[in-house]
């Protein structure tokens, strides 16, 4: 196997979730039901009381359910139906993390979109004359929205607050690459 | 890095969706149609008629069950143990060696995983941008890669975790003669937030 397919599945790996908890949930949940189904046909062997039902009722039971009343089964059905979709919907998806990749020459390089967002809030900061902790960044997959409140009585410019984000994105080269939003707020914020 | 079968997982739970939305669609049909439930009303005696029958033709000598509920027991305990097993496989992959030499007539080089973990490690533990880092080595398409997680203070450019970690890495290379692929993984965490933060201005 060549670098290049070594490093094309570890980025992939390393950017979408392996979906493991779910799968060790629902393996739990199938584990705890066998598990029950064979303690009531264990105790309907020896002749024990069930603990809810014996095997043979549950059978008759699924037998005469086209009879029976039927608010149960329909409960039970939307239940099921809802823990379907919540286990389909996961198991479907891609599933990304935040995160992204961003250009290395000697490793390939993975960095949590919290990172890439407190790196640009302090430059934001410093080049708008803001507060750091008046600086918010939120990244998604394709886009940095920062957002800057003034400290009052200081003006923030806008463009050199656009210009230290656009420059720290190009020098980080984040694939998929992120669109700058800078959004100032009109009221500024004493002290800070 | 892990080699955490992701396809079986997303299989697993693919199919344990399927079902589960099948049987409930089913149920509420049986509870809301009345041609489905006439249906069922007709064909699910027989159905249970030949289960049950299927039961008595199997007694357990002459305690009154079967062989049939052993069978259904067995199977039930071979699919915990499938389960099981599926869920300690999570996460697995970590690999005890870095690289291993082709044998000469003088004998055969095997250098540790720890080598690259210590070397490294003891770079990146003495920088103050770092709260944490984890030098580990995995097996990946039968090839070792070392993995190299570091948790970031706040604040912290990226750009120089990335040079400052790929030099780390380029000095490692140059004492090993070789170029192990390598992954950076660069993280905020919670952690990072609790801690001292570096301030700018």
């Amino acid at each position: 196997m060549s670098t290049a397919d070594i490093y094309h599945r570890i980025l992939r790996r390393e950017l979408h979730s392996p979906r493991s908890v779910l799968a060790i949930t629902v393996s739990v949940v199938l584990i705890l039901l066998c598990v029950y189904l064979g303690a009531e046909i264990v105790l309907a062997m020896l002749g024990y009381r069930a603990l809810l039902a014996t095997p043979q009722d549950m059978l008759t039971a699924l037998g005469t359910l086209g009879s029976a009343p039927v608010t149960m089964p329909i409960i039970v059905g939307i239940v099921l139906m809802i823990l379907g979709i919540m286990v389909l919907i996961p198991a479907l998806t891609p599933g990304r993390r935040a995160r992204h990749q961003l250009a290395g020459t000697r490793a390939a390089v993975v960095v949590d979109d919290e990172v890439i967002a407190s790196a640009l809030a302090r430059h934001a900061a410093h080049a708008g004359n803001a507060h750091p902790d008046n600086t918010v960044v939120s990244i998604s997959a394709h886009r940095a929205i920062v957002r800057v409140t003034p400290t009052s009585g200081i003006l923030v410019r806008e463009e050199a607050v656009s210009d230290a984000v656009q420059e720290q994105l190009a020098a980080f080269e984040p694939t998929p690459s992120l669109r700058s939003t800078i959004l100032v707020a009109s009221a500024g914020k004493v002290g800070g | 890095m892990n080699d955490t079968n992701r396809a079986l997982n997303r299989a697993l739970t693919a199919v344990v969706g399927v079902l589960a939305l099948l049987v409930g669609a089913a149920l509420i049909a049986i509870g809301t149609v009345p041609a489905i439930a006439a249906g069922y009303r007709s064909t699910a005696p027989a159905i249970h008629d030949a289960i049950t029958g299927w039961l008595k033709t199997l007694p357990l000598f002459d305690t009154g069950t079967s062989w049939g509920w052993i069978l259904i027991l067995a199977v039930l305990v071979l699919f915990v143990i499938l389960l099981l097993s599926f869920i300690f496989r999570q996460g697995r992959g970590q690999e005890p060696i870095l690289l291993r030499e082709d044998p000469t007539p003088a004998g055969t080089t095997i250098i540790d995983s720890d080598v690259a973990k210590q070397a490294i490690q003891d770079t990146l533990d003495g920088r103050p941008e770092f709260i944490a880092s984890r030098v580990s080595t995995y097996r990946v398409h039968n090839t070792p890669v070392l993995k190299i997680s570091v948790t970031c203070r706040r604040g912290v450019s990226p750009r120089e975790v990335t040079s400052l970690i790929q030099n780390t890495l380029t000095a490692f290379d140059a004492l090993l003669g070789r170029e192990i692929p390598a992954l950076i993984q660069i993280s905020g965490g919670f952690r990072s937030r609790m801690t001292r933060t570096t301030r700018t201005q």
